[in-house]
């Protein structure tokens, strides 16, 4: 579709009026790191953050979700509830694009969830093309320094001026609506593509994932029975971390809670983890992935094998870096798995 | 079919816990719908042996206590620990890792020897408990949570994962991240983290999850350079009788 | 697709009636349901539904009943945890939520004109009786049918009525064993495995059907293997925590392997290989 540009001040005054009109979750500062959140009001908008603490995807799959209310008696209501009041995402980046499109697949495929489709259907995504890397970051070498697709507009900052990839009539509509933006020149266009072509070295030298994704995938398949897990698990927590701030995890439990009045209730899911302990318990209490080691395996090989399967090959790891930051006893880096394991 | 009939009974303890179920207010009215209080010394006069359900707050520190607490056993069909003393010992077994000699002479001065007392225990290492309510004080939700259970007659759910989970649902900053230190990763979740989600960090009241990874966590606290000695103290505050020895 | 959907949620259960509800050991309860929107489930054998106890939770039960039987369909359940000790607690006229059916079947089209050979565990009798009743309804499409029995003791043995009638029958040979007998028990006593050296299948022709606790499987299979029964023709139903039922929330993951889409039902042929499979 078309390319347009918006100078930082019409950018500004974009902001201004979403923020105004529309229901508009951007970037802010939290204590010492960003997050995504309501914007209330566009001076909270953070443009230049290296990454958030949790993926976008609580927008999508939100940690608590409601599936269904229901009343008990003679005639038992069940009344689904559809969440899905319209919003505009503002500044996912690239990296997290490519997780939201792989998401698009997994809850599509087989039997398409209505509960993530309506959101996913409610959401205006204005991506941007990452200016910062964490210290983390690794997306520079997992191919997810741009996206293609799943935008409606695509923001790349080119220095006094954002180049503005429309790639929707919904992106388009916002676009006209609430900006003033100009057609790109060639000019812009070069601009746009050097910026671009520069984005993986954002990303620090030492956080490069050696191998391709065929290697990668076929590495791993290899690996099953690598002391590695052992080893690395021996300090794992358990705790899940890495699990809950990836943007391509999307596992989750399935809980009743019953009001005081006994016959009102809801049934909710909520985010879970492959690392949990209780996570593969069935009734009666086998455990058939008892051992953390075959837990924390799981994990690394449902990136980069399982769910890279319904991918048609895709990596599910998009190298944002979170699991690494967040895990404490320092093992679950892909970087460092993949790197050791690749050859 | 007739209420159940429900009482309190309070053991080594600040009583918070009790409090938290007077301080249920609406909640209180809609769960007496249910059940009926035959004895609340927190909230009421009267007092009767006849009673289906005990909750008991506080732990066993004193010989009389075993007695007291068999008797409740006797009388109960279910009994229900509530809080970190009644679960864990919580921080009265603090004075575990000192000599009790000592203990008691720091306390009680030169009459140290009227008073009696001794280890600090949950009431589950004098009786058989059936449900238990943790942490410090427990959070009004999973009172409530377990009623709820003690009513539909099922186990209630209550987490096996460690606190980091209900840090990253609430969206928190990891407090190792701002250069302080907490204890959550081996502790139980159920609170929605509520201590780091104000700002503070995880003491570790709701006791250990169950099979923590405790070896790694005392490398991860080296790491962030906690003393060993404050180490010990942190780990000490909740983990006391729960702890692998050695 | 599952016939007892809600059309706005994957999640959402429709209504179904208990019609009757009986104990069949101590442990182990039987429930005959009927969708009070009058469809039929219109499942296939080996399939499974998510049952709920609307307040409690949802529990993936395998469904007991061939699709033959039309108007209703039959489960057995385990009390082992909050739901299924609350499906105890429910009579005859008592409702519960049905997701389902969902999973792979027992291949009941492909093993006819073959001779079958049912193994089946404990409770793994529920899920294989869905296929034994499919056969024995369609008796002359399949040729030589063997059941073997095993349970742990002669308590814990249910459908008792229907087994002796099954013993009666001149066209399937039914062989039990317990693996501790007591005194009112003449028949076999050993694990189910004993019972191997007193059949003879005919490797080319027999297909062999394996249900029962996770333990039971890989000596059961290194016995039907002994018999050089083919990986292909050796089909198992796996246990696994299919909390969702619609390959979305994870739990029941085998390696790359979704239980509550790709199985529960699979040839030994697609998981011999598969690690976390056994």
């Amino acid at each position: 579709m078309t390319a347009k540009t918006l100078s930082k001040e019409n950018f500004k005054k974009f902001a201004e009026n979403l923020v105004k009109s529309e229901r508009t979750i951007g970037v802010k500062a939290k204590e010492t790191k960003y997050e995504f959140g309501n914007i209330n009001n566009a001076d909270e908008i953070v443009m230049d953050y290296d990454v958030t603490l949790r993926s976008p995807r609580t927008f999508f799959q939100p940690p608590k979700e409601k599936l269904f209310d229901f009343k008990l008696g003679a005639n038992t209501e069940i009344k689904p509830n559809i969440e899905a009041d319209p919003f505009v995402l503002l500044g996912i980046h690239s990296y997290d694009l490519k997780a939201l499109n792989q998401m698009d697949i997994i809850w599509d495929e087989n039997n398409a969830d209505q509960h993530y489709k309506a959101r996913r259907n409610a959401a205006t995504v204005i991506a941007l093309e990452p200016t910062q890397a964490s210290e983390w970051s690794f997306w520079g070498s997992m191919d997810s320094s741009t996206v293609d697709k799943g935008y409606d507009l695509l923001l790349t900052d080119i220095g006094n001026k954002y180049y503005v990839e429309v790639g929707t009539e919904k992106g388009a509509n916002l676009l006209s609506k609430y900006a003033s933006a100009e057609d790109a020149t060639n000019d812009d266009n070069t601009a746009r593509d050097k910026v671009r072509s520069e984005l993986p070295n954002l990303c620090k030298a030492d956080r490069k994932v050696k191998c391709d994704t065929d290697g990668i995938t076929a590495s791993m398949k290899n690996s099953y029975n690598n002391a590695i897990w052992e080893k690395l698990a021996e300090k794992c927590y358990s705790c899940g971390s890495c699990n809950l701030v990836c943007p391509t995890c999307y596992c989750f439990d399935v809980k009743d809670t019953i009001e005081l009045d006994l016959a009102t209730g809801q049934r909710t899911r909520k985010w879970d983890g492959c690392l949990l302990e209780p996570f593969a318990k069935v009734a009666g209490d086998e455990n058939f992935r008892e051992n953390r080691a075959d837990r924390f395996r799981h994990r690394i090989l449902r990136k980069t094998v399982y769910v890279a399967d319904k991918l048609n090959g895709e990596l599910a790891c998009v190298g944002c870096g979170r699991c690494s930051s967040t895990c404490l006893p320092d093992i679950t880096d892909p970087v460092k798995i993949l790197n050791e394991l690749c050859s | 079919m007739s209420k159940p009939k429900i009482a309190f009974f309070d053991f080594a303890g600040c009583e918070g816990d009790q409090l938290t179920v007077v301080n249920l207010e609406e909640a209180l009215l809609d769960v007496l719908e249910h059940v009926e209080i035959v004895s609340f010394r927190e909230a009421m006069k009267e007092h009767s042996d006849d009673y289906d359900i005990a909750f008991i707050e506080g732990s066993c520190t004193r010989v009389a206590d075993e007695a007291r607490l068999k008797d409740i056993r006797k009388n109960a069909k279910i009994v229900v620990a509530i809080g970190a003393c009644a679960t864990s010992g919580g921080i009265n077994a603090l004075k575990n890792i000192r000599p009790l000699e000592t203990v008691r002479k720091e306390v009680y001065g030169e009459n140290w020897k009227d008073y009696d007392t001794y280890r600090a225990r949950g009431i589950g290492e004098v009786i058989d408990v059936d449900y238990k309510v943790y942490g410090c004080p427990m959070t009004q939700s999973e009172f409530v949570k377990v009623v709820k259970s003690l009513l539909t007659g099922t186990q209630p759910d209550i987490p096996n994962y460690p606190m980091c989970v209900d840090c990253k649902q609430a969206g928190n900053v990891c407090v190792f991240e701002k250069g302080q230190t907490c204890v959550g990763p081996i502790t139980r979740a159920g609170c929605d983290a509520c201590c780091v989600t104000e700002g503070a960090t995880c003491w570790g009241c709701r006791g250990l999850v169950n099979d923590p990874n405790v070896d790694a966590h005392k490398e991860v606290l080296e790491k962030y350079n906690l003393s060993v000695d404050e180490l010990t103290k942190r780990m000490a505050t909740y983990f006391t009788n729960e702890l692998p020895k050695g | 697709m599952a016939t007892a959907m809600n059309d706005k949620s994957l999640y959402a259960p429709v209504i179904a009636t208990i019609e009757e509800a009986k104990m069949l050991t101590t442990t182990e309860k039987y429930f005959k349901l009927k969708l009070n929107n009058g469809n039929e489930l219109g499942h296939k054998p080996g399939q499974f539904v998510e049952v709920s106890v609307l307040g409690i939770g949802e529990a993936p039960i395998s469904i007991s009943s061939s699709p033959t039987q039309k108007g209703y369909f039959e489960l057995v359940v385990r009390n082992a945890g909050n739901v299924t000790g609350a499906l105890h607690k429910l009579e005859a006229g008592s409702t519960v939520g049905i997701r389902g059916p969902f999973g792979t079947n027992f291949p009941y089209e492909e093993t006819k004109g073959r001779d079958i050979l049912f193994v089946a565990g404990g409770l793994g009798l529920a899920p294989a009786r869905s296929f034994i009743n499919y056969v024995l309804d369609n008796r002359g499409d399949y040729k030589d049918v063997t059941i073997l029995f095993g349970a742990k003791s002669p308590t814990e043995r249910f459908f008792t009525d229907e087994l002796k009638k099954i013993s009666e029958m001149k066209d399937v040979n039914l062989l039990e064993t317990v693996d501790n007998g007591d005194a009112s028990w003449t028949g076999n006593t050993g694990v189910i495995t004993t019972l191997f050296s007193k059949i003879n299948p005919n490797p080319n022709t027999t297909s062999c059907v394996v249900v029962g606790p996770p333990i039971m499987y890989k000596f059961v299979i290194a016995e039907a293997k002994k018999k050089d029964i083919t990986d292909d023709n050796i089909i198992v139903s796996l246990e696994r925590n299919m909390k969702c039922g619609v390959g979305k929330c994870g739990h029941c993951q085998i390696n790359n392997l979704y239980c509550c889409q790709d199985g529960p039902v699979f040839t030994l042929a697609e998981v011999g290989q598969i690690p976390e499979a056994f």
